[in-house]
């Protein structure tokens, strides 16, 4: 039986791209979710800290934005500002789902 | 006594000829303005009174712009032109400049920068007849070379200008040769449409000069218009440099866009802006907008960025990547969005080729 064990470990695990939306406050802390308790809260963390950071630069640069669209091949991130804070989705692309891209509207 | 300046629009557009009265309104020496929305309305009116301008529309149903300017050259080489279309052909802006019109204006543009446009006409309706504007002089000295063309005479033309002489040759009908200080043929052809305050004369025609020059007047003309708002003697670097700014803010007003900036991937190459003052601002936040994406993408393993959209109330945003640069396109709050990202990519496909 030892040896099935041995083969059993090898396989790699598969994640799934996250789906659902989490809000976070101005400090980038995380207030509410619907994304799945198996995915890693440092990644929504990182999430959230580049979209805020892209806010705030955004506005040092005389660009100041309300919503902020990064679209990956496998992933819409759709963030839109909230007092400070954010809120964010986070939508994976597959062939069933056309890419949302600039379609998504404005804030 | 009348000391008013005459305008006349015309416009089959009843909309756009009410626009046109009152952005003309605005100009400081009041002019009396008069409009019409047929080619032969117009012509008749500058038959039974003196005009000293025209803003003529270039799209119109029977007699179009083109055929209204060409007869209207013809009959009232006093009158001031100004082309105006609401369609960024380059086609047509050749075509009218060789009719030699004075302006040519996109309604878009017009709308876009009124004040520019209302400075123009200004400066047309300021100009003198024959005083040292070039567009006069190259007139007087081409009506004389497109006689002698036109009668398919033989002759030798020396044209002065100050201290300066030059000669045209024509041989049964045809321009043959010009030669201006140390140039030739059509250099020195292009050159000599450039002087001002000219006189000139006729010499005896020599037939045995050698033919540098194979290109038709009108040909030549074309090329000098297109180059006539540079500095005299561009470089044909500076000529395709000139062409490719003029397809880009094609583009851009084609499109509709606010702004064009286009971001080297490496910090220490420049990043340019067109319709946008602080290019450097943006282009640093563009840098941080596309890494910081890539390095999410990376932890997510969601494939490659395509594109990432801004969105505010005053503009949308748009990067995307081409041609080894990222291009941040700002658009207007009306636009679309559903054809952003198209129309994004199409903007930057032109203005990369």
């Amino acid at each position: 039986m030892g040896i099935l064990n041995w083969f059993a470990k090898s396989a790699p695990a598969v994640r799934r791209l996250p789906a659902g939306s989490f809000t976070v406050d101005r400090h980038g802390n995380l207030m509410t979710t619907t994304v799945g308790s198996e995915y890693p809260q440092w990644l929504l963390d990182d999430t959230a800290r580049v979209v805020l950071s892209l806010f705030r630069e955004a506005r040092a640069a005389r660009m100041p934005l309300t919503g902020l669209d990064l679209n990956f091949a496998g992933l819409h991130i759709a963030a839109r500002e909230m007092q400070g804070g954010a809120i964010i989705f986070l939508s994976p692309q597959n062939l069933f789902a056309p890419l949302l891209s600039a379609e998504s509207g404005r804030a | 006594m009348e000391t008013r300046d005459k305008i006349l629009v015309l416009d089959d557009e009843g909309d756009w000829l009410d626009v046109c009265r009152e952005f003309l309104t605005l100009l400081p020496g009041k002019p009396d303005i008069r409009t019409v929305s047929s080619g032969m309305s117009a012509l008749s009116l500058l038959d039974a009174e003196p005009f000293r301008l025209l803003l003529c529309d270039l799209k119109m149903p029977r007699m179009d712009g083109l055929q209204v300017l060409s007869i209207v050259r013809r009959r009232f080489p006093e009158l001031r032109t100004v082309a105006l279309t609401g369609f960024s052909d380059e086609d047509f802006r050749s075509r009218a400049y060789a009719l030699g019109v004075d302006m040519f204006w996109l309604k878009s543009d017009m709308q876009r920068n009124p004040q520019m446009f209302l400075e123009c006409i200004e400066s047309l309706l300021g100009q003198e007849d024959g005083v040292g504007v070039r567009d006069d002089q190259g007139k007087n000295l081409l009506d004389v070379i497109r006689m002698e063309l036109a009668l398919r005479n033989s002759s030798v033309l020396r044209i002065t200008s100050g201290k300066q002489v030059a000669q045209i040759w024509i041989k049964d009908g045809q321009l043959i040769d010009a030669q201006v200080e140390d140039a030739d043929g059509e250099v020195a052809f292009g050159r000599l449409l450039k002087w001002k305050s000219t006189a000139f004369e006729s010499l005896p025609a020599e037939p045995a000069h050698v033919q540098t020059i194979a290109k038709s007047l009108d040909a030549l003309l074309l090329e000098s218009v297109q180059t006539v708002k540079k500095t005299d003697y561009a470089t044909p670097a500076q000529v395709e440099e000139q062409t490719k700014f003029i397809t880009r803010l094609t583009a851009v007003a084609y499109e509709g866009a606010e702004f064009v900036a286009t971001v080297p991937a490496q910090k220490q190459d420049t990043a340019k802006g067109w319709g946008i003052k602080d290019v450097d601002r943006l282009a640093a936040w563009v840098r941080l907008a596309e890494k910081s994406a890539q390095r999410l993408g990376e932890e997510f393993n969601s494939g490659p960025l395509t594109h990432i959209v801004g969105h505010s109330l005053e503009r949308s945003l748009l990067l995307v990547r081409g041609n080894g640069r990222t291009f941040a396109i700002g658009w207007p709050p009306e636009a679309d969005p559903r054809r952003l990202f198209e129309q994004s990519i199409n903007l930057a496909e032109t203005w990369a080729s």
